[in-house]
């Protein structure tokens, strides 16, 4: 006999009695067994009530201390009570080293860090290095709490998304199904009622006829089921069109999903990407850097000691007029400087250079003047 | 800077600014473009003649053939273009004295847009095609329009002596505005000379303004500055009296040596006038750029953009005074004037292209060939109503056809006065 049955077979019998208790099964048909993920150790639903509905108090096992509470108690999922536990530590430890691989730098610094959580679990789950590990996990979930919550957050919305596109494709295949049914059932009403056609024109006309009555039914209906192909096809490439438009609007939100910045890069993974937090938008600068009156060679004074302009100061009639010395003074000045910096030789060869390569400045100019010079020689060329 | 870039925004540095290489290289092209069309003109006008002649007289000398190739050999002896440059030179300080003819005399900015005007018509044009004698009335006048001095034609051409009619003065203008390429504005240095100088006056009257990259000078330091050039002025009075000497003798310069020379081509109108003032006053002139662009130039200043600027714009402004400098008027070069009228008038008289010499009989004819031009292109550019004008004038021109009572078909007359332009333009 193998022993894996052996085991089975044993196991079974285990489950009949509750190790607390010694109650089996077969005194009490409805009696389930609970476990704590603080020391998974399996006692019946009476025994929790017994022991723990007053309160905390220790694991009722010999040789096991742990202080147990009545709401951590939960059906065990696996018959394995080990696995049952290293999945619990792989959630738990899943929740917190929650990175997403668009997180990371490359796939490598990704893979590492997959490793890295492979190995924190497996350290949890066969008890080596448990303080330290423990400790690591503690401080880098509270480093890294917004990073986690915002991962956590997405992956709700990326699962409830996944549940919405399922619930639409299943429905969207309950109507194609209908509808193919619904055409196969139209295609034999019309076998039928061709049939029908076809015999009672058999049964009115003349006995000549009837060749060509039922080369004419058997047309019709090849007419018709074509036609009707015809019109699924169409049917169907809309509705497929449809389809892709749904998916793509369903992928909308993952794609733009924030990411949370953490500042402190956690000392625990490595080879995140750097997180730039994007510049705070300037204010709208109407002139694009160009500073209003902004000069460079000189400042404007409100006033110029002049004999000549200083009269227009107080005539009114200047005044009146709307005439304004400042609108002088900046224009003279701006002309004392404009282009004081440009050096022709400089800058008039370069443009001559980047102009060479259509045509050449002395050529379009001379081309003006040609075109001036025959335009008016023309009409007396011709007379 | 942003002043410099404001000039680089302006028509005047655009198209009307060269280097002394590409200037000169276009008058060349000009003046050998000018030339062959010139040689051709004269020996059509030659063939012409001499098949007049053989017509009238019947039976050709052969000996009078020989001759009359001989002539024409002689005869077509162009001008160079530096021949062409004495000639506009001439004729820019002509309009500086037409200008005086007039009561009161034109104003000096009206005078030095009409010289830019005819020195940059003279660019792209030969003075064997277009006489000076012409275009210089017509390009005052224009300039009268442009510098908002207005003038009515009436009175523009009683200044203008000799036998001027009005028809003759505008009959080149449209040539000449497209030759101007449709950009009349001209940046004189002469304002910018009022402001720096307005600036220098507030400087020793203690009320300067520091530099915008200098914020470290002060009013005092300004006006001790200024007190301190070279010879040492006692006081503010001595000082503006020299900044007024410095003012009238850059004014003088700006109105003669910078339009007669081709400084406007070359350089800028803020360089023309600070080169013209390190002419009138060196050391104010210096001072002057000093408080722009930092004090005398030190080792320590290396690197900084505007010690770049500085010996990069001094040597620039020393160029163009030397240019500036280097001017004598005509008339008081008795030597140059007796080579102009004897050899250079002559020859200008011999090459002149024949078939531009009445230039009033065509006055509307470039107009008009353009806009059939268009036309013919099939541009849209041009306007309905000239086409309209156009051709409802050929229609007068032509008269009712008797045959035809109820006229031409009314779609396709259009067309038809299309095709008609197309053909007279061949």
């Amino acid at each position: 006999m193998p022993p894996a049955r052996d085991v089975m077979a044993h196991r079974g019998d285990d489950d009949e009695v509750c190790p607390v208790c010694k109650s089996s099964r077969y005194l009490n048909p409805d009696m389930r067994f609970l476990i704590n993920p603080e020391c998974y150790h399996k006692m019946c639903e009476s025994c929790v009530d017994r022991i723990f509905s007053s309160g905390p108090a220790n694991c009722p096992v010999a040789g096991c201390h742990k202080t147990l509470r009545k709401n951590r108690f939960r059906k065990q999922t696996f018959e394995d009570i080990n696995v049952e536990r290293e999945v619990d530590i792989r959630r738990r430890v899943m929740q917190v080293l929650n990175r997403r691989e668009e997180e990371f730098d490359s796939k490598r610094a990704y893979d590492d860090f997959l490793e890295q959580r492979e190995e924190i679990i497996a350290n949890l789950v066969h008890g080596t290095d448990v303080a330290k590990t423990e400790s690591d996990l503690q401080r880098y979930a509270s480093e890294n709490m917004r990073s986690i919550r915002a991962n956590q957050a997405l992956e709700a919305q990326e699962a409830s998304s996944f549940r919405e596109q399922q619930t639409q494709e299943q429905e969207l295949a309950r109507l194609r199904r209908e509808a193919a049914r619904q055409e196969y059932e139209n295609e034999r009403k019309e076998l039928l009622a061709g049939r029908e056609d076809v015999l009672s024109r058999l049964a009115a006309g003349r006995p000549g006829d009837a060749a060509a009555i039922a080369r004419e039914g058997q047309k019709v209906l090849l007419k018709k089921s074509s036609a009707r192909r015809s019109e699924e096809d169409r049917i169907r490439q809309k509705q497929a069109a449809l389809r892709n438009s749904d998916a793509r609007k369903g992928q909308g939100p993952l794609t733009t999903a924030d990411r949370a910045d953490d500042s402190g890069a956690s000392s625990l993974i490595k080879g995140l990407k750097k997180i730039k937090t994007p510049e705070p938008e300037k204010p709208y600068d109407p002139f694009d850097g160009l500073v209003p009156n902004q000069r460079d060679y000189y400042t404007l004074r409100d006033h110029y000691p002049n004999s000549y302009l200083d009269p227009i100061r107080q005539d009114t009639r200047m005044q009146a007029g709307g005439y304004d010395l400042q609108e002088y003074y900046s224009r003279t000045l701006m002309e004392a400087f404009a282009g004081l910096g440009c050096f022709l030789d400089e800058e008039v060869s370069k443009r001559d250079i980047t102009n060479t390569s259509n045509v050449s400045r002395p050529v379009a100019t001379e081309g003006a003047a040609l075109a001036a010079v025959s335009s008016a020689g023309a009409p007396e060329g011709s007379s | 800077m942003i002043e410099d870039d404001v000039y680089r925004s302006s028509s005047q540095f655009r198209l009307w600014s060269f280097t002394e290489a590409s200037l000169k290289s276009l008058r060349a092209t000009t003046n050998s473009v000018a030339s062959d069309r010139v040689r051709a003109a004269l020996r059509r006008a030659q063939d012409a003649r001499r098949s007049a002649n053989s017509s009238t007289t019947g039976t050709p000398a052969p000996g009078s053939d020989a001759e009359s190739k001989a002539t024409e050999e002689k005869a077509i002896d162009c001008l160079t273009p530096e021949e062409e440059q004495q000639v506009v030179d001439y004729y820019s300080e002509q309009i500086i004295q037409l200008g005086e003819n007039y009561k009161p005399p034109l104003p000096t900015i009206v005078r030095a847009t009409a010289i830019q005007y005819l020195r940059r018509f003279y660019l792209t044009n030969s003075p064997m095609t277009y006489h000076p004698k012409q275009i210089m009335p017509c390009a005052l006048f224009l300039a009268t329009k442009t510098d908002n001095y207005y003038l009515s034609l009436r009175q523009f051409t009683e200044g203008v002596p000799g036998q001027t009619s009005a028809e003759d003065i505008i009959a080149p203008e449209f040539l000449v505005m497209q030759s101007l390429r449709f950009t009349f504005d001209v940046r004189h240095p002469f304002r910018g000379l009022e402001g720096g100088v307005m600036e220098l006056r507030a400087i020793s009257q203690g009320q300067g303004q520091p530099a915008p990259h200098l914020p470290g000078q002060t009013p005092e330091d300004l006006r001790r500055g200024i007190l301190s050039i070279s010879p040492t002025s006692a006081s503010a009075t001595a000082i503006n009296d020299r900044i007024s000497r410095a003012h009238h003798a850059t004014r003088e310069i700006l109105k003669t040596a910078a339009q007669i020379t081709d400084a406007y081509f070359l350089y800028t109108p803020s360089q023309i006038w600070l080169s013209a003032f390190l002419i009138a006053d060196r050391p104010l002139a210096e001072f002057y750029l000093d408080t722009k662009l930092g004090g005398p130039i030190t080792s320590q200043q290396e690197g900084n953009p505007l010690y770049a600027l500085r010996t990069k714009l001094l040597l620039t402004l020393n160029n163009c005074s030397t240019i500036l400098q280097a001017y004598k008027p005509l008339a008081s070069d008795d030597i140059r004037m007796k080579t102009l009228k004897r050899i250079i008038g002559k020859k200008l008289y011999h090459c002149q292209n024949p078939e531009k010499a009445n230039l009033a009989g065509q006055k509307r004819i470039p107009a008009a060939a353009a806009a059939a031009a268009a036309a013919a292109a099939g541009e849209s550019g041009t306007s309905e109503s000239e086409m309209e004008r156009l051709a409802k004038k050929r229609k007068l021109e032509r008269g009712n056809d008797p045959n035809d009572l109820f006229g031409g078909e009314l779609v396709m007359q259009r067309t038809k006065d299309k095709q008609l332009e197309g053909e007279g333009q061949q």
